[in-house]
């Protein structure tokens, strides 16, 4: 370790070695994640076996679900609980925009004529979808922005209430409490689910990197002080909600083009807390948090339901154990390592390259030197 | 010399459940310029600083910068007009690196990332930081935290700083280097420096002109030496034991 003797000094001692685009410690990130990513994608599509790609392609697109929750969440710091409401949102709208009106007259028989009347394009209605939402949140976000901690949370709960009662009751929209089917044939493919989600991986960082994402950040860790320093609070607050609602409307119109029938329950609690677990697990601060937070409890889920299934099979009802589990694991981390699993950092190059060094050190015992090397 | 810039402070005041914590206070500052806002505890110091920066809202009064009414202006908006703070308690951005903390001063004020990242990077250089540019704010000592929460004043290309109580928590050594560092400031970056500072000797040392306030009142105002003979002042300094 260094040992720190600096004195402070007036004179400039700029060095010039500095450069504002550093790859191994914040750009490689991305770079990171997406061949992680890329690399896991086409290694299940090699293996070639549906059930798995199926499971592939419904955990991307709750990454992008969990990238865009930790846009706002993780920068902001402020719980979002309405989030999932945007992605119904985005769903049901992305679905009328795409359907063929005739099908819609079909299956929707209580639809508005004008929204049975408009039709695009698969993309352009996901697009359509999504601004939608975006639409919503950027009429209702203003006044909820100055409310933070407990009150913020609670109100941003009650919104989602409200959405969902919207999304459940409105029959010339949303075909009511009733199943919402679109027909026709699964356009959310392998492909297009990988390539929004490695748009959304660089999206995300990019919007943390931003001036905006930094500002965002700060109001985060110190309303006052960033005050203090020219932010306000309230507009970087609104602008991050609105842009996080764009990205959960666009992946609920995955989803609904992928499942194929939707009910506004299909974006609410048990949703929200699918998100929740895998970016709370992960470490909401970084992206590498949301990324690796929906790997873990992924591949968790998916071990659990098998021995659930093994259980009932052999006998013993064990159907939510998968919830159980997961739940509790949510509260372990919250207790003991409520950074998550990344501790709130981005895997970069640095800091692998610290991963792999720290390995050779020998663990002295002394805590204190270890937490300084990490 | 560079563009002289003054900042007026007007009668203002401030009550909190009728405890007259500021009663009409009027000070200005001119840019090159420090002075001490000095005081026993309880006398009105911060909470003059927080209605200058427009954190507090005044119960009357008015602020001008050159000539420039700005009273009303939101907090969010008075470092566009060259007038920043630092706190008594540390207020760090304690999850973001020492670069993004004083980033956050310059693009607070519009400039962009990039160069923001540059002008960072080079006042903690100044300040001896340089090698700590990308660690988190968290882990530093108070000294290196007082001067990251100053790199991040400064960050801003002010007109005006007010430091309240820089020198809290640190040792008599550390104190020393800081002053002594805070002295070449305001001439070398045309900057106004209002300070706050309990220890009289550090003050005296420091500051072209003093401010002193009581119970919320000025009860002397002027050269170091004159505040210093003031019978109100020594009264109140020794009435409070301060040193
Ligand atoms: N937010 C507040 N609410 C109520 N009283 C306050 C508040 N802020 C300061 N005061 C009171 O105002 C007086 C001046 O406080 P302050 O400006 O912090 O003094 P100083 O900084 O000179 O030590 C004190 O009596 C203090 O208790
Ligand atoms: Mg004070």
């Amino acid at each position: 370790m260094k040992t720190k003797k600096n004195t402070i000094s007036a004179t400039p001692n700029v060095t010039g070695s500095f450069s504002s685009f550093d790859f191994a410690g914040k750009w490689s990130t991305p770079l990171f994640l997406i061949v992680i990513y890329v690399v896991i994608g086409f290694f299940i599509w090699w293996l070639n076996i549906p059930f798995i790609e199926d499971i592939f392609t419904s955990s991307t697109i709750n990454l992008i679900m969990v990238l865009g929750f930790q846009m706002y969440m993780g920068n902001s710091g402020i719980l979002n609980w309405s989030y999932v409401g945007y992605a119904g949102i985005g769903a049901f709208f992305s679905a009328i925009f795409s359907m063929d009106p005739m099908l819609k007259s079909m299956q929707i028989p209580t639809m508005y004529p004008f929204l049975v009347k408009l039709h695009l394009p698969f993309i352009l209605a996901l697009f359509a979808g999504a601004l939608i939402a975006t639409l919503v949140a950027a009429l209702i976000a203003w006044p909820l922005m100055r409310l933070s901690d407990s009150v913020g949370a609670i109100t941003q709960f009650a919104l989602l209430i409200v959405i969902n009662v919207v999304l459940s009751q409105w029959s010339q929209v949303t075909n009511g409490p009733r199943t919402f089917t679109l027909g026709g044939s699964r356009k959310t493919t392998y492909e297009l689910v990988m390539a929004v989600a490695v748009l959304v991986i660089i999206a995300v960082f990019m919007f943390k990197e931003s001036s905006l994402g930094l500002k965002l950040r700060a109001t985060r860790d110190d309303r006052y002080a960033a005050r203090s320093s020219g932010i306000n609070f309230i507009a970087v607050r609104y602008v991050g909600y609105v842009a996080s609602a764009f990205i959960a409307g666009f992946a609920g119109g995955l989803y609904s083009h992928y499942i194929l029938s939707i009910t506004a329950a299909s974006f609410y609690l048990s949703q929200l807390f699918v998100v929740l677990s895998m970016l709370v697990i992960g470490g909401s601060m970084s992206v590498s948090g949301a990324f690796f937070g929906t790997l873990v409890v992924t591949l968790a889920r998916q071990g659990l339901s098998q021995v659930e299934l093994g259980l009932t099979r052999s006998g013993f009802e064990a159907y939510g154990m998968t919830e159980i589990v997961v739940a509790i694991l949510m509260i372990i981390f919250l207790i003991w390592r409520p950074n998550g699993l990344t501790g709130g950092r981005e895997l970069t190059l640095n800091s692998f390259k610290r991963l792999i060094g720290k390995k050779k050190l020998k663990p002295t015992g002394n805590r204190k030197k270890m937490e300084e090397i990490i | 010399m560079e563009n002289l810039s003054t900042l007026a402070v007007k009668s203002i005041s401030k009550s909190f459940k009728g405890l007259k914590a500021v009663n009409d206070v009027s000070f200005h500052l001119k840019t090159g310029e420090i002075l001490g806002l000095i005081g026993p505890n309880g006398s009105g110091k911060t909470t003059t600083i927080n209605m200058v920066t427009g954190m507090l809202p005044k119960d009357s009064g008015h602020i001008e910068i050159d000539g420039q009414d700005i009273s009303d202006v939101p907090a969010y908006k008075v470092p566009v007009y060259g007038l920043v703070r630092t706190y008594q308690k540390i207020r760090l951005f304690k999850n973001l690196s020492n670069l993004e903390n004083v980033m956050i001063g310059a693009v607070g004020v519009g400039i962009k990332r990039r160069e923001a990242a540059v002008l960072a990077a080079s006042l903690l250089t100044e300040l001896g930081l340089g090698d700590r540019i990308n660690e988190p704010a968290q882990g530093l000592t108070f000294r290196d935290q007082r001067l990251v929460e100053l790199a991040r004043a400064l960050a801003a290309k002010p007109k005006f700083v007010m430091l309240d109580e820089p020198a809290a928590g640190l040792n008599e050594l550390e104190t020393d280097e800081l002053f002594a560092l805070l002295k070449e400031l305001p001439a070398k970056k045309n900057i106004g420096m209002l300070i706050v500072e309990h220890d009289m000797r550090l003050i005296m040392s420091l500051c072209h002109r003093l401010h002193v306030l009581n119970y919320g009142r000025t009860i002397a105002e002027g050269l170091p030496d004159d505040v210093r003979k003031d019978p109100e002042v020594i009264t109140a300094y020794l009435g409070s034991a301060a040193s």
